[in-house]
C-alpha cells in the first residue's frame, strides 16, 4: 500500500469529495430520524452496509449503473423496486427509491460512512485511530483503549493501524486531534531544541564559546 | 570566529539530561488540494481565522476562509513543498515577526527572515503582524514635524509625526524618490525608517537599497521586500509586518517612519488570494474589504498621548495611478483613509519640475499645525499663489498682451517654480529651506534669470552658512522667524546680491577687443 492510498483509507481521512460527503450527511441525518419513528435503526444501517460492501462489488457493473446519467430515472427506480421489494425492510427500500429518484444512488458508499458517523455522534462516540510502530495483540488493544476512554471521560470506536515510521511508542488521533507520544515526534522536537539552544548559546554568549 | 566545541558539547549533554518527553497534542487536517499559493484543508475543526497552520516541512499558513467543509489556507512560503494528502497543524499561535534594534540594518522578507546574507537576527523580541490600532483615547494631534528635507513638501504639505500621507501619481513620476528622500533625511532626526517594497521589481529594490547605503541610511532603516516574483500571499502580508516592526518603535515612546511602496501592488495581490479562494467579487473584481484591508493597516500609524509615550507612526503609502485616474476604486479609497496626498504629474516631470507635485491638488489635512513657525510665516500663501500662477500661465499662454501686473505675479511664479525644483536625494535642512522659500516669497530672486536660480540658491545658502551664521543660529534656536532675525536676515541678503553683482564679470564687448 502506498503512502497516499494509507492516506486516503484511514477512517479520519479526508473523503474523496467533499461535496458528496456533505450530501450524505444530510441523507443521513434524514434516514436515521426516519429509522427512528419506526425503530429500525440498527436494521437499516445493517441492511445499507450489506449493500454497499456485499453486493455492490459482487454485482459487476451495477455500480456504474446506479451512477450512470443515462438510464433514466424511472428504470433505475424500477430496478431498485423489482431487486429489493420483500428482500429489505420497508425503511431501507423506501431510502433506496428516494435516492434513485434524486438521482443520489451513487452517493450509497459515502452514505453508509455518514450513517456510521451519525450513529456515533448520537450515541457520544467519538472516531479514534491509534497508531502503533509494532503490532499489538487485541488485549493490549482494549487495554489501550480502556485507559485512553478513561482519561478522556468518553467513549470511542477505536480503529489500530501500524505505521513502522513511528519507531515506538503511541499515536492517538480523535477527531482532528492528535496526541502524539511516538518516538520519532520525541526525537523531532530534541533535535529542534537542541538546534535552538545551540543558537541561543552561540549568539549570547559569544564571549564564552568562541575564541577569535 | 571559531567556536570551543567542548563547551557547545557540555551545553547540549545538559539539554539532553534535562529532557523529557511530553505528549505532543496537535489539531490536524489534511491537504485537499494546493496550488497557487492557497490550499484548501479537511479538517482543522477548532482552528481560528487567522491562525498560523504548519505544513510539513516547516512551510507556514495562515487561516484565511473558515468554510463548511473546509478551510483556505494562504501559504506563506514555498507552496511547491506541499503536497495533496500532507498532515497540517494548527499552532494556536498568530502570525509574528521579530522587532526591536535587531532588525534595524536588515533587509527581510515578510516573515522576518534575512535577505541580506548577514546571519539571522538575534532577537527574541516578536509582534503578530496583525495588532488593533491605538484607540481615540490612546493618541493625541499631530504636533511635531516630520521633515522630508524636500522644500516643495514641507513648505506647502507639510507633514507630521504620526500623519498618513499618501504618494500618488503614474508610472515613472518620482514616487519612490520621494520617499526615499524623505528616509534620507531622518539622518539626524532620530526617526526609525522602515521601507516596505511589495511587488517590486528586484532590481528597483536593489536599487533603492544601495542608495540608502551610499547615503547611510541603512543605518537606521529596515527594508522589507516582497518582490514581484513573491507569491501573492507575501505580497499581502508585508505591509503588516513591516507596520508591527514599525510599531515597537511607536509603543516605546520613539519615532518611525514606514513607506509603503505600494500599496496598489498589494491590494492586486489580496485580489489574486481572494478571487482563487472564491471571495465574491466586486469593483474592478477587487473583494469587498479591500477598503478595511488599507485602512486597518494605516489606522496603525498614531502620534500616541503622552501616556503612552508619545511616540510615533508617521506613513507614506504609496499608489500607482493609470493615465492619472485618481478616481479608480483603490486610488478613492486610500485617498479617502489617509490625512492628504501628495499628487504627482508626468506632465510636470517631464517639464522639468521635479518633484513633480501638482499644488493645486496635494494636500495635508493635520499637518499644518506640525509646521515650524518660521516656515509656516514664509511659506504661508505659497500653495495658493502657486496653484493661482498655474491659472493664469495657461491664461498667458493665448498670447494676450500682459498689464505690468500680471506680468510680475507670472514672473514670480516662474521664479518659485524654480526655487522648488530640487534634486534626487539631496534632501535639504529645514533651516536651508526656510531661507531660500524666504527670499523667494520676498521678491528677491524677481531679477534673478530663470536658469540661474539654482546656482543663486546654492550660493546664498553657502554664503549665509560662511558669512552670517548668526541667521542660521537664530533660525535653528528659536525655529521661528522674528523680526530681528529677519532684519538681520534682510541684510545678509542685501549683501549677498552686492557679492554677486560684484564678482559678474562684464560682457566683453567686441569694440574693445580690436
Amino acid at each position: 500500500m502506498t503512502t497516499e492510498e494509507s492516506k486516503r483509507s484511514s477512517p479520519l481521512a479526508a473523503p474523496h469529495d467533499i461535496g458528496a460527503a456533505r450530501l450524505a450527511k444530510v441523507y443521513a441525518q434524514a434516514i436515521v430520524e426516519a429509522a427512528d419513528r419506526h425503530q429500525c435503526q440498527s436494521e437499516v444501517v445493517e441492511e445499507l452496509t450489506h449493500i454497499v460492501e456485499d453486493v455492490l462489488p459482487r454485482v459487476e457493473s451495477l455500480t456504474s449503473v446506479l451512477e450512470s446519467p443515462r438510464i433514466t430515472t424511472s428504470d433505475k427506480t424500477a430496478l431498485v423496486s423489482k431487486t429489493f421489494s420483500g428482500r429489505v425492510s420497508t425503511i431501507t427500500l423506501n431510502t433506496l427509491l428516494v435516492l434513485a429518484n434524486h438521482e443520489r444512488l451513487g452517493l450509497l458508499p459515502e452514505l453508509v460512512k455518514a450513517l456510521r458517523r451519525e450513529l456515533d455522534q448520537q450515541a457520544g462516540r467519538r472516531e479514534a485511530v491509534f497508531t502503533t510502530a509494532n503490532p499489538i495483540t487485541p488485549d493490549e488493544q482494549a487495554a489501550i483503549l480502556k485507559s485512553v476512554e478513561e482519561s478522556l471521560g468518553e467513549s470511542l470506536t477505536a480503529h489500530f493501524s501500524v505505521n513502522p515510521d513511528l519507531l515506538g511508542g503511541l499515536v492517538v488521533r480523535i477527531e482532528d486531534t492528535v496526541y502524539d507520544h511516538s518516538v520519532s515526534t520525541s526525537l523531532v522536537s530534541l533535535a529542534e531544541r537542541l538546534k535552538q539552544r545551540s543558537i541561543h548559546e552561540i549568539q549570547h554568549r559569544r564571549d564564552r564559546l568562541g575564541s577569535a | 570566529m571559531k567556536f570551543n566545541t567542548d563547551e557547545i558539547a557540555s551545553v547540549l549533554r545538559e539539554e539532553i539530561d534535562r529532557y523529557q518527553t511530553g505528549i505532543d497534542v496537535r489539531e490536524v487536517g489534511q491537504v485537499l488540494e494546493v496550488g497557487d499559493g492557497i490550499a484548501r484543508v479537511w479538517g482543522l475543526s477548532g482552528v481560528m481565522a487567522g491562525e498560523m497552520v504548519e505544513f510539513p516541512g516547516g512551510v507556514t499558513g495562515l487561516a484565511f476562509n473558515l468554510e463548511e467543509n473546509s478551510v483556505g489556507v494562504i501559504i506563506l512560503g514555498d507552496y511547491l513543498k506541499v503536497n495533496e494528502g500532507d498532515e497540517v497543524r494548527s499552532t494556536g499561535k498568530l502570525l509574528s515577526v521579530p522587532v526591536g534594534d535587531a532588525v534595524i540594518g536588515r533587509v527581510l522578507d515578510p516573515l522576518g527572515n534575512p535577505l541580506d546574507g548577514k546571519g539571522p537576527v538575534t532577537t527574541d523580541k516578536r509582534r503578530p503582524v496583525e495588532t488593533l490600532a491605538p484607540g481615540v483615547a490612546d493618541r493625541q494631534p499631530v504636533r511635531e514635524p516630520l521633515q522630508t528635507g524636500i522644500k516643495a513638501i514641507d513648505a506647502m504639505t507639510p507633514i507630521g509625526r504620526g500623519q498618513r500621507e499618501l504618494i500618488i501619481g503614474d508610472r515613472k513620476t518620482g514616487k519612490t524618490a520621494i520617499g526615499i528622500d524623505a528616509i534620507i533625511n531622518q539622518k539626524h532626526s532620530g526617526v526609525k525608517c522602515f521601507y516596505v517594497a511589495v511587488g517590486q521589481k528586484d532590481s528597483s529594490v536593489a536599487v533603492a537599497i544601495d542608495v540608502l547605503r551610499k547615503h547611510g541610511a541603512m543605518d537606521y532603516t529596515t527594508v522589507i521586500v516582497a518582490g514581484g516574483s513573491t507569491a501573492a500571499p507575501l505580497q499581502y502580508i508585508a505591509p503588516y509586518s513591516g507596520t508591527a516592526m514599525a510599531e515597537e518603535f511607536m509603543y516605546n515612546g520613539e519615532h518611525a517612519l514606514i513607506v509603503y511602496d505600494d500599496l496598489s501592488k498589494q491590494a492586486t495581490a489580496y485580489r489574486q488570494l481572494s478571487l482563487l479562494m472564491r471571495r465574491p467579487p466586486g469593483r474592478e473584481a477587487y473583494p469587498g474589504d479591500v477598503f478595511y484591508a488599507h485602512s486597518r493597516l494605516l489606522e496603525r500609524s498614531a502620534k500616541l498621548s503622552d501616556e503612552h509615550g508619545g511616540g510615533s507612526l508617521t506613513s507614506l503609502p504609496i499608489i500607482e495611478t493609470l493615465e492619472g485616474e485618481v478616481s479608480a476604486y483603490i486610488p478613492t479609497n486610500v485617498i479617502s483613509i489617509t490625512d492628504g496626498q501628495i499628487y504627482l504629474q508626468p506632465d510636470l516631470f517631464f517639464a522639468g519640475q521635479r518633484p513633480a507635485m501638482n499644488v493645486g491638488i496635494s494636500v495635508s489635512r493635520v499637518g499644518g499645525a506640525a509646521q515650524t513657525k518660521a516656515m509656516k510665516k514664509v511659506s504661508g500663501g505659497l500653495r495658493l499663489d502657486l496653484a493661482s500662477f498655474r491659472e493664469l500661465e495657461a491664461f498667458a499662454q493665448l498670447g494676450t498682451d500682459l498689464d505690468a501686473a500680471t506680468q510680475s505675479r507670472l514672473d514670480r511664479g516662474y521664479c518659485m517654480v524654480e526655487l522648488l525644483k530640487q534634486g534626487q536625494y539631496q534632501p535639504l535642512d529645514i533651516v536651508d529651506q526656510v531661507l531660500s522659500i524666504y527670499a523667494g516669497t520676498r521678491g528677491h530672486l524677481d531679477n534673478v534669470k530663470r536658469d540661474e536660480v539654482a546656482a543663486w540658491e546654492s550660493g546664498f545658502l553657502t554664503f549665509v552658512r560662511d558669512q552670517a551664521p548668526e541667521v542660521r543660529s537664530r533660525l535653528e534656536e528659536t525655529k521661528a522667524l522674528d523680526d530681528e532675525t529677519e532684519r538681520l536676515l534682510e541684510a545678509a541678503i542685501a549683501e549677498y546680491k552686492r557679492q554677486v553683482q560684484g564678482t559678474k564679470k562684464p560682457e566683453p564687448s567686441l569694440a574693445g577687443t580690436n
